[in-house]
């Protein structure tokens, strides 16, 4: 092991990982290409655009702006850590139901940003969910179907809460 | 990206020995200035060692000592923005501090890294990947090429050293209106003094291995309105092209202590003392706030290309300081 690699160990959507990464890389590269979690993506690659949001802990952060070696200890959750095809999380039900996706590559990213959303205030007003959502650029220009689904995963979220609890 | 080597510092000692026995190394607090510029490999000396801040947790605090707000180097943007204290003894700073990137940059983003980032200059920033390096005159070359090019965004009140990019930090005219210190390993700068075009690449007076620690605010008293404003193409992650903070203590209806800082305008924030002295000693009325607005930009010198500038800042100003009454 030269001195431009180290070990990471880290928690990938629940799973401990522990792997060779090289000093220099980010965080998306070791998603996409070492844990083969391909959910998030990489657009612009400079901290612009949000397409690789991924919760770092409770927070939204940008993957490719995160130097792996970050999440050194930490939990990371990605969009394949929400919930499988057959069984989606209500985010997702949401996206479904409110047409929250057109070409869909923003989505994992979005997606993600109401998670971290969603967990810190479960009543988002529209302004606050446009708040949160600022950092998430979509090239469709959805926004109107995306705020409606944020808005009813929220809903969702409550009511599952609600029958839960 | 070019290959570094990668150290996690126990504490700001450790951090600054590391650096001082590098050739060039860089501190990473939030990273996202600096992995903006390793990844475009903007600079024209290698950077070999990366030295993280991030596991010193003790770097990370918002608290009152006596009439300040204490803000440890660590503190990220988001915790500075919702903060109870800092909306409460200096709004515009926190205002500023939300007004900054995205939520996902300020999660990480640091105020004591808003502070130290690099100029948005796009021949300064121009990249590796597109062509890059330009020898700009901030990088020791001989020519700005914002001068006879396009300065759209850069300096309305001339060069430092012949380079025309403006300082691009929301948090940094709020802290200089603010009358905020900061405290580095070394000793203490007030914040109006921090900010320098003379030191090439940095947009600091920080010298070699020398890291902001804490970053102390005057929390303002009964009486005391502050407010931050900020003109940018879109309404969120990007620069602005100017900025304004406001602080105003209007007692009995007559302005007693007044301060203005623009930013987004100059190579560092610019101050207005003049400004703020017309305002003292009467009422904050609109036709005081224009004549303030006038002589904050009294001295401007814009480009060719940036004389909307000069509006756009007396514009933002007056809206700013009528925030304040």
């Amino acid at each position: 092991m030269s001195a431009s690699e180290k070990i990471l160990s880290l928690t990938v959507n629940g799973e401990p990982k522990r792997l060779l990464v090289k000093t220099h890389w980010m965080l998306s590269r070791v998603l996409r290409e070492e844990i083969h979690h391909t959910g998030t993506k990489e657009a612009c690659g400079e901290g612009a655009c949000g397409a690789c949001t991924v919760l770092m802990g409770e927070k939204a952060v940008l993957a490719c702006m995160t130097l792996a070696l970050e999440a050194e200890g930490k939990s990371v959750e990605t969009i394949e850590g929400l919930m499988s095809a057959k069984n989606p999380h209500p985010i997702q039900e949401a996206w479904m139901e409110e047409f929250g996706a057109q070409c869909g590559f923003c989505s994992p990213g979005m997606i993600m940003s109401a998670k971290a959303l969603l967990l810190r205030n479960p009543d988002p007003t529209l302004g606050e969910v446009r708040e949160a959502m600022a950092g998430n650029i979509c090239v469709c220009s959805n926004y109107e179907h995306i705020e409606a689904a944020v808005l009813s995963a929220a809903r969702k979220m409550r009511e599952d809460g609600a029958q839960n609890g | 990206m070019k290959p570094f080597n990668y150290i996690q510092a126990n504490s700001l000692v450790e951090a600054g020995a590391i650096l001082a026995a590098s050739s060039n190394g860089a501190i990473h607090s939030g990273g996202t200035d600096l992995m903006g510029c390793l990844r475009d490999r903007i600079w024209m000396d290698e950077v070999d060692v990366v030295v993280s801040l991030s596991g010193i947790a003790q770097l990370k605090y918002i608290r009152k000592e006596g009439d300040a707000i204490k803000i440890g180097a660590m503190t990220t943007l988001t915790e500075i923005a919702t903060s109870s204290l800092v909306r409460e003894g200096c709004l515009m700073l926190a205002d500023a501090a939300r007004a900054t990137a995205s939520p996902q940059l300020r999660n990480v983003g640091t105020l004591a890294g808003n502070i130290c980032q690099e100029n948005r200059c796009w021949y300064y920033r121009y990249s590796y990947r597109i062509g890059g390096i330009i020898e700009c005159v901030r990088k020791g070359g001989k020519k700005c090429l914002a001068v006879g090019g396009d300065h759209r965004y850069h300096s309305i009140f001339g060069a430092v050293k012949k380079c025309v990019a403006v300082n691009p930090s929301d948090t940094a005219p709020a802290l200089v209106a603010a009358g905020a210190t900061i405290i580095t390993t070394n000793r203490e700068i007030p914040a109006v003094e921090f900010f320098t075009g003379e030191n090439g690449k940095c947009s600091t007076v920080l010298e070699a291995g020398e890291i902001v620690r804490e970053i102390s605010v005057p929390f303002g008293g009964e009486g005391t309105k502050s407010a931050f404003k900020k003109v940018a193409l879109r309404k969120s992650i990007d620069f602005a092209i100017v900025t304004s903070a406001a602080s105003v203590l209007v007692d009995d209806g007559v302005v007693a202590r007044a301060s203005i800082c623009l930013g987004g305008v100059a190579v560092t924030p610019h101050p207005s003392s003049e400004a703020a002295a017309l305002l003292i000693g009467g009422p904050l009325s609109d036709e005081r706030i224009a004549k303030a607005a006038d002589a904050a930009l009294a001295g401007a010198k814009p480009l060719k290309g940036n004389r909307y500038k000069v509006k756009m800042a007396r514009a933002i100003i007056a809206d700013t300081l009528a925030e304040c009454s």
